[in-house]
């Protein structure tokens, strides 16, 4: 059994932060002025990076590459 | 195909299937360029890379090994290349008072790195869009290995495991570059509220 009183590991506050620690470690922020502090600082850097977009090349980047790949032939696969 | 795992479909690709290799492309274009402009900070570069990883892994497919994620794979070459470029990079930038084999000042003006010549292009504007917002500046921030570790983690969603096995490293390394980078972001975007 975990002690309530324990703070919250980096990884405990990163499962938090993402909605995904177990209720009974939660618990724990109650208490614990802190590490709901660090709690609140470190969910908003996460929220911001989760939230990042991906990005695209320019179009025709799937052509250029595969204009310079060898596609094996079947045949490939019984040369030794 | 679409619905086919990443295994498959390399799998397909081995056999010599045309719309295999798409498939992988189709799939990991935005991760991979978006991976590697991070890294980079430069559009143009960052596609370059990201084309040289694809020409890689596509063209070395057949010695890809089934046990490890395909994914892993991918970003393993990418982040490779990233950091290669920026090692050549960091040796090869140019002193603002001109070249190191410049000797006279004469040879210093000439090679000097001239700031504010260059109008903003079509090409800048985008970038400074795309990567001028807080969070962007100050991921440009962190060393190249803090960046690696902290995108492959909240922007691909990897778990710590995944994320030491693609790029080589301890767990325990993983978890405190990631903890740092947290805390350098925390930082620098504290930094800016104030």
């Amino acid at each position: 059994m975990t002690d309530l009183t324990m703070h919250l590991t980096t990884e405990e506050i990163e499962l938090w932060a993402q909605g995904l620690l177990p209720a009974a470690r939660a618990l724990h922020l109650s208490d614990c002025s802190l590490c709901r502090v660090e709690a609140d600082r470190e969910r908003k850097v996460i929220l911001e990076l989760v939230q990042l977009p991906h990005f695209a090349p320019t179009a025709g980047f799937a052509e250029r590459v595969l204009a310079q790949v060898k596609v094996p032939t079947p045949s490939d696969s019984w040369k030794i | 195909m679409s619905a086919a795992s990443d295994q498959q479909v390399v799998a397909w690709a081995k056999q010599g299937h045309d719309a295999a290799f798409r498939e992988l492309v189709r799939r990991y274009e935005r991760p991979v360029f978006s991976l590697l402009y991070r890294m980079v900070r430069d559009r143009a570069l960052a596609e370059d890379l990201a084309q040289e990883t694809f020409i890689k892994v596509l063209n070395g497919i057949k010695s890809y090994r089934p046990e490890f994620k395909f994914s892993s794979w991918i970003f393993k070459i990418a982040n490779n290349a990233a950091i290669d470029h920026l090692r050549r990079k960091n040796i090869d930038t140019l002193s603002l008072d001109g070249a190191p084999s410049a000797e006279t000042p004469e040879q210093m003006r000439a090679t000097s790195l001239q700031l504010g010549d260059r109008a903003e292009s079509p090409l800048d504007e985008v970038e400074n869009r795309e990567l001028g917002t807080a969070i962007e500046r100050a991921i440009g921030r962190l060393r190249p290995e803090y960046k690696s570790c902290i995108l492959l983690r909240h922007v691909e969603g990897y778990s710590y495991e995944e994320i030491a096995e693609t790029l080589d490293l301890p767990l325990g390394t993983v978890k405190t570059y990631i903890h740092r980078a947290r805390n350098e972001l925390r930082g620098y975007l504290e930094d800016r509220r104030d």
